[in-house]
């Protein structure tokens, strides 16, 4: 029995510490902005740059669809059902609850962490592996300024301009399904307008950020930790994604209990 | 008190070892240490560039003694010392120009404009003017050293520090890498002081080195 007691302390102990060592990650990342040399800016700039071509331009087609077809189910079912009951109000409801300040985010960030987070975190472990963070280190370029921040910026910027995307997209969607099934074009803005308000558009905007946060640190978390073995490269992606993926969960629920 | 651009004292090769290393690398001159692969050996070259720190004893860079640095004061000192690391570090998502532009891209405040110009007779010096555009898979194994070498010297250092700096290359080829380290002869000696350690130094090369020592059980001997 102290036994079993104390393998499950053992393993909260070695949970707690994995998250201390990923906050003081994230700390770490954030106040390297405050270090970075001035010529090492123009660097950073660039590596962003591509990080945020990687991870949202490149992202624009699939998110635009999935957003698109999500919208089109929920709202051609909801006018149909609705319509039946009278209630066609409450697809204003829907579409900014239901879609915007929730499967939005959810869906941008979950589709970001699956995409880029293995991503990051694959090159960074392929960096340890191949020598190139010694490399680095050896000619007093601190890892963390070239490799970490650059992709930690590019992925708040990049989820926080998916999921307005994907809101956009979402809306029009919603409008087609709306007319599809005999709705005019009127009635749906006026419904969704009189629906949405400012605290939905802030809300969806703080968990791009959020989310952004999570799939900028956990991945490039693991990848740095990532031990010199050629298979370590594909631990490091698997555990950068289902953290990423619970952590989005876990804090996809805290907004909602605060909110 | 020594002139030693490098000086090891006592330093333990493992953890808790009972074998010390003392050594000086006198500036000017071109030190050569080899050992066996699980010798403890490559710890030198990770400890003069303050990646590990000594267990015990002192080693002093430059006049400095690495353990009271900072974290930013570390980086400025590695930007004073040309590194080439084993397999030569060379990020495989750059071209080989790009890789030799990165150090002085990221700490020096020269424009772009000077940047290209100064590279372009980095490259040309290292004889890779015509394969600048290549990724490092892409380029020969000599090619990759001698970019390597090009990004390790991007500061003109006046201490370099080789680890296994000839593994996979012909006899001439480890030559010009050496000769590429020294920069040149001046009326003291080298141009810049090497220090290299590795499992090997090819005979031809290892005549150039002023210094050699050889890790055998534990100890450094000198050699002729």
């Amino acid at each position: 029995m102290i036994a079993r007691i104390s393998a499950l302390g053992n393993v909260g102990v070695r949970w707690l510490t994995r998250f201390g060592a990923l906050a003081s990650f994230l700390f770490l990342t954030v106040g390297a902005w405050a270090s970075l040399p001035r010529a090492g800016r123009r660097v950073v700039r660039r590596v962003f740059l591509n990080q945020v071509w990687f991870t949202a331009i490149q992202a624009i087609p699939l998110i635009a669809m999935l957003s698109g077809i999500l919208s089109f189910i929920v709202i051609s079912q909801a006018v149909r059902e609705l319509g039946q009951i009278g209630a066609t109000e409450l697809l204003g409801t829907l579409i900014v609850v239901a879609i915007v300040r929730e499967l939005g985010p959810l869906l941008t960030a979950l589709t970001v962490a699956g995409r880029s987070g293995t991503a990051i975190a694959a090159e960074l472990a392929t960096n340890r592996v191949m020598g190139e963070i010694d490399a680095l280190e050896g000619m007093g370029i601190d890892p963390v300024h070239y490799l970490v921040l650059p992709r930690f910026l590019g992925a708040i910027c990049s989820v926080f301009g998916l999921i307005i995307l994907f809101d956009i997209v979402a809306v029009l969607a919603g409008l087609g399904a709306a007319v599809a099934n005999g709705m005019t074009a009127a009635r749906y803005f006026d419904i969704v307008l009189a629906s949405i308000t400012f605290r939905d558009v802030w809300l969806s905007g703080a968990k791009g950020m959020v989310f952004g946060i999570v799939i900028g640190t956990v991945p490039a978390f693991h990848g740095l930790r990532a031990g010199k073995a050629a298979t370590q490269v594909p631990v490091a992606a698997g555990q950068a994604v289902v953290v990423s993926i619970v952590g989005i969960f876990v804090l996809a629920a805290v907004f909602v209990a605060l909110s | 008190m020594t002139d030693a651009p490098l000086v090891f004292r006592d330093v333990p090769l493992n953890d808790g070892g009972a074998a010390t290393v003392t050594l000086e690398v006198p500036a000017h001159r071109a030190v050569s240490v080899v050992g066996g692969e699980n010798s403890g050996i490559a710890l030198l070259g990770r400890m003069a560039l303050g990646f590990i720190t000594p267990t015990s004893g002192h080693l002093t860079v430059l006049g400095t003694e690495l353990a009271t640095l900072s974290r930013r004061d570390l980086l400025a000192y590695r930007r004073r010392v040309g590194y080439l690391p084993a397999g030569n570090g060379l990020l495989q998502n750059l071209t080989l120009r790009q890789n030799v532009a990165l150090p002085l891209r990221f700490g020096s405040d020269l424009s772009e404009r000077e940047i290209e110009s100064r590279l372009n007779i980095m490259l040309a010096a290292a004889g890779l003017a015509a394969v600048g555009h290549l990724r490092p898979t892409q380029a020969s194994e000599e090619q990759q050293r001698r970019a390597a070498m090009a990004r390790a010297l991007a500061f003109d250092p006046k201490l370099v520090i080789l680890e296994e700096p000839f593994i996979g290359l012909t006899d001439r080829a480890a030559r010009n890498v050496l000769e590429t380290a020294r920069g040149g002869d001046s009326g003291e000696g080298s141009h810049r002081t090497v220090f290299a350690v590795g499992s090997n130094v090819p005979a031809l090369v290892s005549r150039r080195f002023e210094l050699r020592y050889r890790l055998i059980r534990g100890v450094l001997q000198q050699e002729d």
